[in-house]
């Protein structure tokens, strides 16, 4: 998750939100020994990050010590309040946002949607690596196992290792038009698994709880943990938007160098 | 009886942060790493 991903675009000179993508421009009125910007592009961490990071402190805090403790379940309830908005992050706006932008590369053929659909790959990730920890973490004091390998619990495992041999396969094509149509085909793929997930639940037995969220009648919980919970997802999504945004900066930064050096392939 | 140990409550919120800041600590390492190459000079390692 951590390693260098590839978001190369199908396309040269490409711009985008925060800069272009020419050659570097160097920021020669920067301190000794301190980064110069290679583009024009800003740093990856604004207010909007920093904003995230608050707000996701503060989730924390009326989760941990201002909502109940559910009466069934104990504190190992409170992990609600990280998993289930990290799976609706990851599910509904980081691999919804990679299809898209997949299906729209195939038919626009913009390398702005490419680089979109491979930073939201790549952060989408992360939010599931979340979903995944936590799970076992949560599963483990209420269903007396780490592991149910049930329907839900596997297709979401294959969905995250299909996200990794995604970004593994654009580090391995250097071609960056071949690298953006392999993986555009590859992401609506993968995307195909969402309502998949979602739909698990009534489609197989299983441990997984049926939604209390996510479902046609009202929420089925308290309103002060109905609160916690909205003020969760509206601090992870803010968090997923800013994490987005850092690493589209970073991509742009590297193609900018990456063409400076006058090479296509994987930064 | 509900489960009462809050520990597996508190790992799985020690993890999750522990995963978005290594993520966003990836993001700035990396971001760095271009920074300096580019302040090298085009064709520097």
């Amino acid at each position: 998750m951590g390693a260098t991903s590839n978001v190369g675009v199908a396309g040269h000179g490409a711009g985008g939100a925060g800069g272009g993508a020419g050659a570097p421009a160097r920021d020669e009125s920067a301190p000794p020994g301190r980064d110069r910007a290679p583009t024009s592009a800003p740093r990856p961490f604004g207010a909007l990050f920093w904003t995230a990071v608050a707000a996701v402190g503060v989730t924390y805090v009326r989760a941990l010590a201002f909502t109940p403790v559910e009466a069934l379940q104990g504190p190992a309830q409170k992990i609600f309040y990280l998993h289930a908005p990290a799976a609706f992050t990851a599910l509904y706006l980081a691999f919804a946002l990679m299809a898209i932008s997949s299906v729209l590369y195939l038919w626009l053929r913009d390398p702005k949607l490419d680089r979109v659909a491979a930073c939201s790959a790549e952060v989408g990730l992360a939010f599931t690596t979340v979903v995944l920890i936590t799970g076992p973490l949560w599963a483990k004091p209420v269903w007396g196992t780490w592991w149910s390998g049930d329907a839900r619990l596997t297709a979401t495992l294959f969905l995250w290792l299909i996200i990794l041999g995604y970004l593994v396969m654009r580090q391995a094509v250097e071609d960056r038009e071949l690298r953006a149509r392999y993986s555009a085909v590859l992401a609506i793929l993968a995307g195909l698994l969402v309502p998949f997930i979602h739909l698990t639940v009534y489609l197989f037995r299983t441990l997984h709880p049926q939604p209390i969220v996510l479902k046609p009648s009202a929420p089925s919980m308290p309103a002060e943990m109905a609160v916690t919970f909205a003020l969760a997802f509206v601090a992870f999504a803010l968090l997923f938007v800013a994490l987005l945004r850092a690493r589209y900066r970073l991509a742009l930064a590297a193609e900018a160098r990456e063409e400076a050096d006058g090479s296509g392939g994987p930064n | 009886m509900p489960p009462r140990d809050a520990g597996y409550a508190y790992a799985a919120y020690v993890a999750a942060a522990l995963i978005y800041a290594g993520y966003a600590l990836s993001i700035w390492w990396r971001w760095r790493r271009v920074a300096r190459r580019s302040t090298r000079g085009p064709g520097a390692p």
